[in-house]
């Protein structure tokens, strides 16, 4: 019951993150700032309904020598609570990356401009 | 414009044949119909036949892989030859093996990632995403007669793969590992060790593809260990030509055929 509450809980936790992800990227003004809801929303939901996931089968398991093919869906549950881990953010930064180097400029609160120094961007052609 | 209207031509009389044959297949709903049979008062089918008798037949847990693999073997073969005959003919449009001046030794690559903000992010990811890509196919060909999975599939994580190491770093580091002249051997091995397991039980004798007859050069109990163990060999070769046949489509797309820059 413990695991069941905590399983539920860490999944809202996910899909309210979801929910500001979705709202983000519709909303957001400029590609960069949608990207970042888009990235940062889209791992960490999805990192917590997995895991939610696996907490959930975790509670399944009542006596280790019946129940340890549950222990299995756990193992490959978290491995792709990994991969989500590392992929994840990796394409969210190699499609901003690009979105730099093809010359999408951020939208900017004036006076602020010199954070943004040239010698990042690759010359124009 | 000449060429558009004969390849109008050849789509509309295409599209017309198709459309007649169309008028062939069995009413919506038949019970007669093959999709139908072995239903409540349908036709005797063959899909029952292997429902029960697959895992008497070959000791295969996996209906799918062993119809595939197995009953139709014949059809999976040429699949696999289509697909090969799909590289070879990008070779054949694409591949420009004339050496062009201005294109030879365009640029060095440069293969180091360090200090290089833009691609050390990816380049280390894929570092480590590839060679658990690369097991993980191996494990889908090596398991498909037992879990979902088999050779097209573990074959296509492997293309990717290769992609993929071409896209984060260069395609010439993707090249290094997987040459244009292995994976045009690969592509034809894979046929090869499919079409060697349909030759050899004609030589005792016994039917193109009849894996049974191999229970003595491969060692097994029975017929059915036999079929089982062939079914692995032929997801093998089915699996080199796709991962071959996938990295040359796209080695070839993505340089018009020079296998030289790229992305």
């Amino acid at each position: 019951m413990v695991f069941t509450i905590i399983a539920a809980l860490l999944i809202l936790a996910g899909l309210v993150f979801f929910f500001g992800a979705a709202v983000g990227l519709l909303r957001f003004p400029d590609f960069y700032a949608r990207m970042h809801a888009a990235g940062k929303g889209d791992t960490l939901s999805s990192l917590l309904v997995i895991a939610g996931f696996a907490v959930y089968q975790i509670g399944g398991v009542h006596d280790l020598s019946h129940d340890w093919p549950l222990l299995l869906v756990v193992l490959k549950l978290l491995a792709i609570v990994v991969f989500i881990y590392l992929t994840s953010p990796t394409s969210t930064s190699a499609l901003a990356d690009a979105g730099w180097e093809d010359g999408i400029d951020p939208i900017i609160e004036p006076g602020r401009e010199n954070h943004l120094e040239d010698d990042l961007r690759p010359p124009q052609p | 414009m000449k060429a558009k209207i004969y390849a109008s031509l050849a789509v509309v009389i295409t599209g017309a044949v198709l459309l007649y044959a169309v008028t062939d297949f069995p009413n919506f709903g038949d019970p007669h119909s093959p999709a139908n049979a072995g239903v409540k008062g349908g036709a005797p089918s063959a899909s029952i036949y292997y429902i029960e008798n697959t895992y008497r037949d070959t000791k295969v847990p996996n209906l799918v892989t062993a119809v595939l693999a197995d009953y139709r073997g014949y059809d999976t073969m040429f699949e696999t030859v289509v697909i090969l005959t799909a590289g070879m003919a990008i070779f054949a449009i694409l591949r420009v093996l004339r050496r062009d001046e201005d294109t030879e030794e365009a640029a060095p690559v440069d293969r180091s990632i360090d200090g290089d903000h833009h691609r050390i992010i990816v380049g280390i990811t894929c570092r480590i995403a590839v060679p658990l890509i690369q097991i993980f196919a191996l494990y889908v060909v090596a398991h498909g007669h037992h879990s979902p999975g088999g050779g097209f599939q573990g074959g296509v994580m492997l293309g990717a793969s290769f992609i993929l190491i071409a896209l984060s770093g260069s395609l010439s580091d993707a090249l290094a590992r997987l040459g244009e002249s292995s994976f045009i051997r690969l592509a034809c091995i894979g046929i090869f060790i499919y079409a060697g397991f349909g030759f050899l039980p004609l030589l005792v004798d016994r039917n193109f593809l009849d894996y049974g007859a191999l229970a003595g050069l491969l060692m097994t109990d029975g017929e059915e260990m036999a079929r089982s163990h062939s079914m692995l060999g032929v997801e093998i070769g089915v699996a080199m030509t796709v991962m071959a046949v996938m990295f040359a489509i796209f080695a070839n797309l993505s340089t018009r055929g020079r296998l030289q820059g790229g992305l």
